[in-house]
This record gives C-alpha cells, structure tokens and sequence, in this order.
C-alpha cells in the first residue's frame, strides 16, 4: 500500500515535470526528450490503475514508435540549431495569466471533490478488469462504432496527409520557371562565356 | 477462455445505420474513382459519385424517418432520431451545394478531385456521427472526423499562402478546442461514472450532487470547447482568418455545416445528458451569446472582405443559436433547428454569389468586386441581396421567420433579455448587410484597377469570363438557395412541422 502511494507520487511529480519540460525546454530535441519521460510517466500511473495492457500499449506506441518518429524528424529538420524562442506581444503576455486562471479553477474543482478516492478503499477491480481480452471484446460490443469510426478516421487522416504532401508537378515547373528566369537575367547583361556556368548552376 | 465466450456479439441495426454506411461506402469509391485518369472522370465522375452518394444518405435518412424512430444503434453507441435525422439532411444539402461550388475550384484540381471529394464526405460522415452520438466516446471520435477532413480541405489550395495558413491556423486552434472537449469529457465521466448520455443524465442528481465541481468544470470545459468549433465569442477569432483563407467552397460549406454539427451536439450534450444542470450552464451560455451576438455584429462592420464580412456575421448568427439551447426547453430545440435550416440557405445564397462574383473579378473578394453588380448581372445581384436581407432579418424572408421563433422561445424560457439583444443585434447587423446591398444597386460600376491588375489567382479556377452563364451551377445554387429563402419567409408552415418533430426528439424537456 504505502509502496502504492510513493510510487503514484514519484509518477505524479515525473509527468508534471515531464510536461513542463516539454514546453518550457528550449530545445526541440530535449523537448522531445521530455515528452517521453512524461509518456513513462503516464504508464506508470496506468499501472497504478491497474490497466497493465493500456499501460504497455503507452510503453510501446507512444513511448516507442511515435516518440521514434518526432526524434527522427527534429534529427531530419536540424531543429536543434534553432532554438524555439517565443514571439513577444500583449497577448503572449497575457496567455501565462489565462493558463494561470484555469489552473486554479481546476485545483478548486479537483479540490471541491474532497479527494474523496484518495481516502477510500481501492475500487474493487473485477478479475481480467483492463486485460486484453476484456478491452478487445469492449471494442467488439460496446464501442463497436468508435472502433469502426476511428478506423474510418486513420484512413481519412492518411489521404489528407497524401493531399498535403505529394509533390506537385506544378510547383516544381514553377520553381523551374523561377529558375530560368534567374538565368535569363543573367544572361542578358552577362558575357557569353559566363553565362554557360550561371545558368546551370541556376538549374 | 470463459471471457471470450461471454461476449455477446452487439445487435447491429442495419436499418438504422444505413446512412452512415452509404457515406462510407461513397466516400472510399469516391477515392478509388479518382484514381482513374482522365479529365471527363476528374471533373464529372466524381463529383458526381459523391453528389449520388450524398443522394442516397439523404434519401436512406428519409426513409428511416418516415418509418418512425429507431432504437439506439449497437448498445446506444448512436441515435437516429429526429434530430440526427433532420441535421443530417441539413449536411447532406450543404454537400451538395458545395460540391457544386467547387466544380470549378482550383483547390479541387490541387488536392485532386478523388481525395478532395473524399475528404468532403468523410467530414459529412463525421458529422452525422456527432449529431447521433449517444456517448461520450463516439461524441470526440466524431468530432475528430468532422474536423481533420476540413483541416486538409482548408489547405488545399497549397500555391496560395492564405489557404496554408487557414489549414494551419484551424488545425492548432482546433485542435485546441478538440483538446478541451477531450478534457471536459473527461471530468464529466470521472464525476458521474458513465460515458452513455442517458445513463449521465440519470445520474446526476442521484449518484452524483447537481453542484459537484468535477461536473461542473466537465461542464465549462465541454462548452468552451464547442464554442471554439461553433465560433461562439470569445472563442472566435479564427473564424474571420481561417474563412478568408480557405477555398470559398470550403469556407461556405465550413461556416453552414460545421456550425449546425457543432449546434447538434450542443443540443443532444446539453439539453438532453446535462439538462438537470441548465441552471448553472444556463446563464453562463447566456452570457456567451450575449458577447457573441455583440462582439460578431460589431466587428463585421469594417470589414472590406466579403468573406470576412459574413465570417463575423456567423459570428453573430452562432450567438443567436445560442439563445436556442440556452433556454433548454422543447421551444428552443425547434427554434434553433428552425433556425439552422434558414441558416443553411441564406449563407449558401450568399457564398454562391460571393464565388460566382471573386472568379469574375480582379478584385477578389473585397466588396468593391460586388459594386454595379445590379446593372451588370441581376441573377447574381438578386441573390445575394435577398440573402444579406435574410440574414439581417427582413420580414418575407425565412431569417425573418428563424429569428422571429428564436426570441419566441427565449421570452418563454425566461430569457426575455436574451430576446431583446438578438433585436438590438440585428438592428446593428443591418450596418453591414445594407452596404452590400447598397454596393450592388447604387454604386457606379467600379473602375478598372490602376497599377498592376491582381494575377487571377489559381482559387479563381478557369478564364476570367465575365459572363455569370459561363457558371451555370453556381448561380443555380445561388437562386433555389435564394428563392427557399423567400418561400420558406412566406409559407414557413413546412419547416414549422418538421421542427416540431425534431422537437420531440429528446424526452423529459
């Protein structure tokens, strides 16, 4: 039991300072970082909860693979030379007071609850309670159309991202245009001789 | 072993979800239609398999209401009742009108038409999904299929900046709203327990006190986020940038579809699953629409853009609605679906004329594009002018009726006040409509622009022809829109008994 509690504490204060680092680390890459320790953090507690699949399905997906992803693309895109600074303004002033003002609201209402769970016993958690089996036959009954409508909703998420990235003949023959273009001033007033050079490294 | 042979394979009425599968099923021929090559296929088969698919639903929707309500689909995931019903049939024509819009789109050429229809009709599907949820879990899972569709629809125009910018705007602040949703939902099932909606209502009050803060800021989060999708003030001001931005068929298909779901669910969440609680939401929505209504009419005053011009009048017209499911009563239900279907008819008049006029000029959407539009095109200017004096609230035309049944159920709710400022709202919104409508009829034609002529951008699709018959379907769309306005201001005794049925729909209110 007392095991139990230091152990929710310990991942309470891991993914709150997992969270806080993900926004307030300058650098993307530790950013990314950040976010995976809160990640652990969050299985950690789903252990507590005792979701042991969720819990392994947080390690493996998020914490794993999709993490493995942003690490790649920050790699890819060389943020780390870049640090995120934020853009000044009235109202990027004003945001931490906002965010200040639902934080207390939250802790009133989380507090208006008496913490009551905190006190009780634990809930009697059926056997098999959060196991595979129990979670797949969940999403065969109960919340067979979510299931069905997320599936429908990776497929749609797929052909937007194809939409929004494939390459486009027509931009690259207007970044060619562009180009010729380029060479084309250059030629005029330029002499013959050079030209040959700008216009193909133009190209 | 002996969980597994528990489970009980769920009751799948097929009936009743016929819709959704007609849409589903479109949707992926659609896309696999617009793998074919060849213009004829691209610019007329699949707009026209998306156009017969949306026919189907539709037609699928209408028998199932004809037939009478259905049961809660698989274990109360949906329910196709008379409100699903009647806001899928709103969906269902905003599709079309849009696909008609976008025939001659450039962003449909962009995104190519297989994927852009697609993504049209994966966002309908999400919709109807919103509008039928019965649970907490299909709500947000609809609500993320209405809206990353409409993030990529948004952006689709990818030569131009604007259009970028709009996808990307909408995709953080929604999903800063879907966030919000998430997280109010969240706090609702941690203080009742449940995630059916029934079950939540039954709960209150029971299992869980009426004032428990858990629920109460489930509630206020909930709300904040479904004003963010709804643009009720003052979650609003991505609305003005992202309508700018986006395809114009995109924006008008956004600002009638996209706020009817947004309403649907306001509806069936708060006036059905959280109606115990209407004493303490009630006001604070109140309160919202108040500031919506103020805040949008206002700001569409200076407004040179036409499509920011009715982005702000949405604004304002979002306030409105809100009146309607503030009040929590049978009345407020059938008005603000009253209202929705009017709604849908005078906007789609109004972005018609608006795409129809910005493919024709050099002036784009700036309301200088519109100037002389009486002496030059009457079946353009008609139009649009009885939409803006729709949507102003002329007697004889249906925003007249809508607004009229609105502050109808705010007075006998309780909220006479309410009443009182949607007026004082539509006196100010008279600003803004009346100077198009000036513009139109009064103004000299405008002079041809000095210094260099703005390149017709790629959202302007084909030649610059100046002749509105060279756009057959986009001025039928802007006259049947525009003549159901007049007839449904006239003889609004259809609709009426058609609100009234979808008034029935939720019990106990």
């Amino acid at each position: 039991m007392l095991f139990e509690q230091v152990l929710f504490f310990v991942a309470a204060a891991g993914a709150i300072a997992g969270a806080l680092g993900v926004v307030m680390i300058q650098n993307p890459f530790y950013s990314v970082l950040a976010l995976v320790g809160h990640l652990v953090a969050l299985a950690l507690l789903f252990l507590l909860l005792r979701a042991e699949f969720l819990a392994a399905a947080q390690l493996v997906v998020y914490a794993g693979a999709v993490m493995v992803l942003y690490v790649f693309v920050v790699a890819y895109i060389g943020g780390a030379d870049e640090p995120l600074s934020p853009e000044g303004g009235a109202i990027a002033r004003l945001g931490p007071l906002f965010a200040l003002a639902l934080l207390l609201e939250l802790t009133i209402a989380v507090g208006g609850s008496e913490l009551a769970a905190l006190e009780s016993a634990p809930g009697t958690a059926a056997p098999g309670f959060g196991s595979p089996a129990q979670i797949g036959a969940l999403l065969l009954s109960k919340f067979l159309i979510p299931f069905e409508a997320a599936s429908f909703l990776l497929l749609v998420a797929a052909v937007g991202a194809v939409v929004l990235a494939r390459r486009r003949r027509g931009l690259e023959e207007a970044g060619a245009e562009g180009a010729t273009q380029v060479a084309r001033e250059v030629r005029e007033p330029a002499e013959p001789a050079t030209v040959a050079g700008a216009s193909g490294e133009a190209r | 072993m002996s969980l597994i042979a528990q489970v009980q394979a769920p009751t799948v009425d097929f009936r009743g979800l016929s819709p959704l599968i007609a849409l589903v099923v479109g949707a992926n021929v659609v896309l696999l239609a617009g793998l074919l090559r060849g213009a004829g296929v691209q610019r007329v088969l699949v707009p026209l398999l998306a156009a017969v698919t949306l026919i189907v639903a539709g037609a699928l929707s209408v028998a199932i209401w004809e037939t009478g309500d259905v049961e809660p689909l698989v274990q109360s995931a949906l329910a196709m009742d008379t409100l699903t019903l009647s806001m899928s049939l709103l969906f269902y024509l905003a599709g079309l009108a849009t696909i008609a819009l976008s025939l001659r789109s450039s962003a449909v050429g962009e995104a190519g038409a297989g994927e852009y229809y697609t993504l049209l009709l994966a966002s309908i599907s999400g919709m109807v999904v919103l509008a039928a949820a019965e649970n907490l879990i299909t709500l947000f899972v609809g609500l993320e299929l209405l809206s990353i569709p409409l993030y990529v629809l948004c952006g689709s125009a990818v030569r131009e900046r604007a259009s970028l910018e709009s996808g990307l705007k909408y995709l953080v602040i929604g999903s800063v709203g879907s966030a919000t949703v998430l997280y109010g939902l969240a706090l609702i099932y941690g203080a009742t327990g449940q995630t059916d909606l029934g079950r939540i209502a039954a709960a209150i009050g029971e299992q869980v006190e009426v004032g428990d803060p858990l629920l109460l800021t489930g509630i206020a989060l909930t709300a904040s986020g479904l004003a963010f999708k709804a643009s009720v003030a003052p979650f609003h001001q991505w609305t003005p940038d992202v309508y700018q931005g986006a395809p114009t068929p995109i924006t008008a298909f956004m600002a009638v579809a996209t706020k009817t779901a947004a309403f649907a669910v306001f509806l069936r969440l708060f006036d059905a699953a959280l109606s115990t609680n209407q004493v303490e939401w009630g006001p604070a929505l109140a309160a919202l629409a108040l500031a919506t209504i103020l805040i949008g009419n206002v700001g569409a005053i200076g407004q040179r853009s036409l499509k920011r011009l009715l982005a702000w009048s949405g604004v304002a017209q979002a306030g409105y609605l809100l009146a309607g499911v503030v009040v929590g009563t049978r009345l407020g239900l059938q008005a603000t679906a009253f209202y929705l279907a009017t709604y849908l008819v005078m906007n789609m008049a109004a972005f018609a004329v608006v795409i129809a006029s910005e493919r024709v000029s050099e002036r784009g959407d700036d309301i200088s594009s519109v100037e002389g539009l009486g002496a030059r095109s009457p079946v353009l200017a008609w139009p649009l002018t009885i939409a803006m004096l729709g949507l102003a609230g002329f007697p004889a035309t249906a925003g007249f009726m809508g607004k009229f049944y609105l502050i109808d159920a705010a007075v006998d709710g309780q909220y006479a006040w309410l009443g009182v400022t949607i007026v004082v709202g539509s006196m100010i919104s008279l600003v803004y409509y009346l100077r198009v409508v000036a513009a139109m009829w009064m103004a000299p034609d405008a002079p041809p622009l000095a210094g260099p002529v703005r390149r017709m951008s790629p959202a302007s699709g084909g030649s610059p022809e100046a002749d509105p018959r060279a756009q057959p379907e986009t001025v039928a769309v802007a006259l049947v829109c525009a003549a159901l306005t007049i007839a449904i201001g006239i003889f609004p005794s259809p609709l009426f008994d058609l609100a009234v049925q979808v008034g029935t729909s939720i019990s106990g209110i």
